[in-house]
């Protein structure tokens, strides 16, 4: 005879299921005005993502057809990288665009969700139905969080598209600041930080416009300081060295795309450039640009190449680089942090809800 | 078993305490009265009654032994707060929608046709419904829920006359087909007699007097008679509250039984307004249910 042990139901769990269809029901009654502006939005920009990659489909198809990705010394890719360096301007508008999506899912979902309920009162209605008020709560914050991860995630997806050709040629790169907080897991992952923050503050301060004004400000802050500091400092964690690229100066930050001339690991987000000179010392910024100019303004290093010089002379040029294969890790090791936070900050909501009398 | 029942229930908000002590069992199958001036700590204590509010010290306790406020209590306890706030964006019927899908016991059936008969139009927005409207949708959602227990805050404050009257006639209609038990705070004495059985009042958030109305009507008279003589009589009483003209005096006492009064004193029922009234003037009077006094032990072992 066969034993199957079963686990045992909690009464509690089994007396009261989580409503999950109802409360879908009642997040739309009360919410479908913002979620339907929202979703035209979402619309809108995936649109005009679609229209942007058709511009730059046809020169993208013949900078693949001319081989320009293996080599790009041939003649017509010169052109094409410079029409594509000429055609940005939509495509740094959508990147700029889907900056502000955690913004305004912080303001106009997040931070009305409860300031809105307690300024007009009407948490004395919903938290004594039934359903109780932390479930509301919950239920709530999650579905609008899935609402919110589908379209991101959608839209990530659809900018990542758009930017492959970019990525490709080499004029934008998903590792460089702004394309990092917009595509792929990192957008869901900000807006989802957006909509909690947006939560938490509405129902700390209790006020709407207060609540609203204080979550722009926050993840507003935040999403400038990661374009500015953040994502450049994530990114030097753990980074390689090599010396075999070619020198290109101090201030890299750039995808070392294939075909280039730059040598050294290929598809590589090269992060930052450094000399060493005798006894591996590493030379400040002033004399390594000494030594740059040397090496590219002295006539010796037309005959034997700047590799040359530079060991002739005793000097060894760094680049720090991120391999190609870490870039998803980075993106989900960040997308995790951002969503830990967001996880704390509506643990902390339930718990002000719960106290709050 | 008691509806509502408080153990040394106390509220406080910041430095500010809205209840004090207090010991409540409330009867179930009772149209409970709370009464008390602004202040007194009834919206405070009906909150913790539907886990609005959580108790600063002591316990309480609805419908047997379910915790205020907790999920099974949800279930059965219905709440029309204060000015009945709802979605004023929504209309009648998103509104009794959202309801429903906020409770597992919604009779939808009965609250539209509750609403068909107040001829309140369904596709209207709640905010442009008459302050009579919206606290007779509140009303209307709140039984539609089937509850054990229906607590009302103010529900008559923001009403006309008339309003007042069709909206206690709905809760006293509920009442008779389904047996549930009522608590309304209200500070709209003269209105009382006719809607409530059971009293409590609250003055500066302590419980004052508490009982059934007719036991608290029976129990206290009004006695009138010479001024000159008012002291000794009083001193056979509980006097709940004095007043004298130049000859004449008036007392409000508290009575356990048949007492002989001196010849040319009278004794009168009192009013229930009357009585609240009284109470409310003298803090320190209390009326509530504790250890019988001697007198009133002997009556009781007598009768057994």
């Amino acid at each position: 005879m066969t034993t199957v042990a079963v686990a045992p139901v909690s009464p509690r769990r089994r007396e009261h299921p989580v409503p999950w269809k109802a409360m879908a029901r009642v997040t739309w009654l009360q919410r479908r005005s913002t979620l339907i502006g929202l979703l035209v939005v979402f619309v809108a920009c995936a649109v005009a993502i679609v229209v942007g990659q058709a511009g730059t489909h046809a020169a993208y198809a013949s900078f693949v057809a001319s081989g320009c990705v293996q080599n790009r010394f041939h003649t017509p890719c010169g052109n094409f990288e410079n029409w594509f360096a000429d055609n940005t301007d939509l495509f740094s508008a959508m990147v700029i665009a889907l900056h502000v999506v955690p913004v305004v899912i912080g303001v106009f979902v997040g931070a009305p969700l409860l300031s809105r309920e307690l300024e007009s009162g009407t948490f004395r209605f919903t938290w004594t139905q039934g359903v109780g008020r932390s479930r509301s709560v919950v239920t709530t914050l999650v579905l609008l969080a899935l609402f919110v991860t589908v379209a991101t995630c959608v839209l990530g997806l659809v900018l990542n598209w758009f930017a492959h050709p970019f990525e490709v040629i080499g004029i934008e790169s998903q590792w460089q600041s702004g394309l990092f907080d917009t595509t792929g897991p990192m957008l869901v992952a900000w807006t989802l930080f957006g909509l909690a923050l947006g939560t938490f503050l509405g129902a700390l301060i209790g006020r709407t416009v207060a609540a609203m004004a204080l979550t722009a400000a926050i993840v507003g802050g935040f999403l400038v300081a990661s374009f500015v500091w953040l994502v450049a400092r994530l990114e030097a964690i753990g980074a390689l060295a090599t010396t075999r690229l070619m020198p290109m100066g101090l201030s890299i930050g750039q995808l070392n795309v294939p075909g280039a001339q730059f040598n050294g690991p290929v598809g590589s987000w090269l992060v930052r450039a450094w000399f060493t000179g005798q006894g591996g010392k590493r030379l400040s910024s002033a004399a390594a640009s000494n030594v740059i100019g040397r090496m590219y303004g002295g006539p010796a290093t037309g005959k034997v190449g700047p590799l040359h010089w530079l060991s002739v002379h005793h000097y060894i040029y760094w680049v720090s680089y991120q391999p190609a294969s870490r870039f998803w890790i980075f993106q989900v090791i960040a997308a995790a942090i951002l969503v830990v936070l967001a996880a704390l900050l509506v643990f902390a909501t339930v718990r002000l809800v719960r106290r709050r009398a | 078993m008691n509806v509502v029942e408080t153990s040394g229930l106390a509220k406080r908000y910041r430095r500010t305490w809205a209840l004090h002590d207090c010991n409540l069992a409330v009867p179930a199958g009772r149209i409970v009265a709370l009464v008390g001036p602004n202040g007194a700590g009834k919206t405070t204590l009906l909150h913790c009654a539907v886990g609005l509010c959580t108790a600063t010290n002591g316990s309480i306790t609805v419908l047997g032994d379910l915790g205020a406020g907790s999920l099974e209590a949800l279930e059965r306890v219905a709440f029309v707060a204060q000015d009945a706030p709802l979605y004023r964006y929504l209309s009648v019927r998103s509104m009794v929608a959202v309801t429903r899908n906020l409770n597992s016991r919604f009779d939808q059936a009965q609250a539209e046709e509750r609403l068909r008969g107040l001829e309140i139009p369904p596709d209207r927005k709640v905010g442009k419904l008459s302050g009579g409207q919206q606290a007779q949708l509140a009303l209307t959602l709140a039984l539609a829920r089937g509850p054990d227990l229906l607590v009302l805050d103010e529900p008559l404050a923001r009403l006309d006359p008339l309003a007042r009257h069709d909206f206690m006639a709905l809760v006293m209609a509920a009442v008779a087909a389904s047996g549930f038990s009522v608590i309304f705070s209200s500070h709209v004495v003269s209105e009382l007699e006719r809607f409530a059985d059971y009293l409590i009042v609250l003055a500066n958030g302590r419980v004052q007097m508490v009982g059934d109305i007719d036991d608290l009507l029976t129990s206290h008279k009004v006695l009138s008679g010479p001024a000159e003589e008012s002291d000794l009589v009083g001193e056979q009483f509980t006097v709940v509250q004095t007043r004298k003209a130049a000859r004449h005096a008036e007392l409000l006492v508290r009575t356990t039984g048949e007492s002989q009064l001196p010849s040319g004193w009278e004794s009168d029922d009192v009013s229930l307004e009357e009585l609240v009234l009284a109470y409310l003037r003298d803090p320190s009077a209390s009326m509530l249910p504790g250890p019988l006094a001697p007198d009133e032990l002997e009556v009781s072992e007598a009768a057994r």
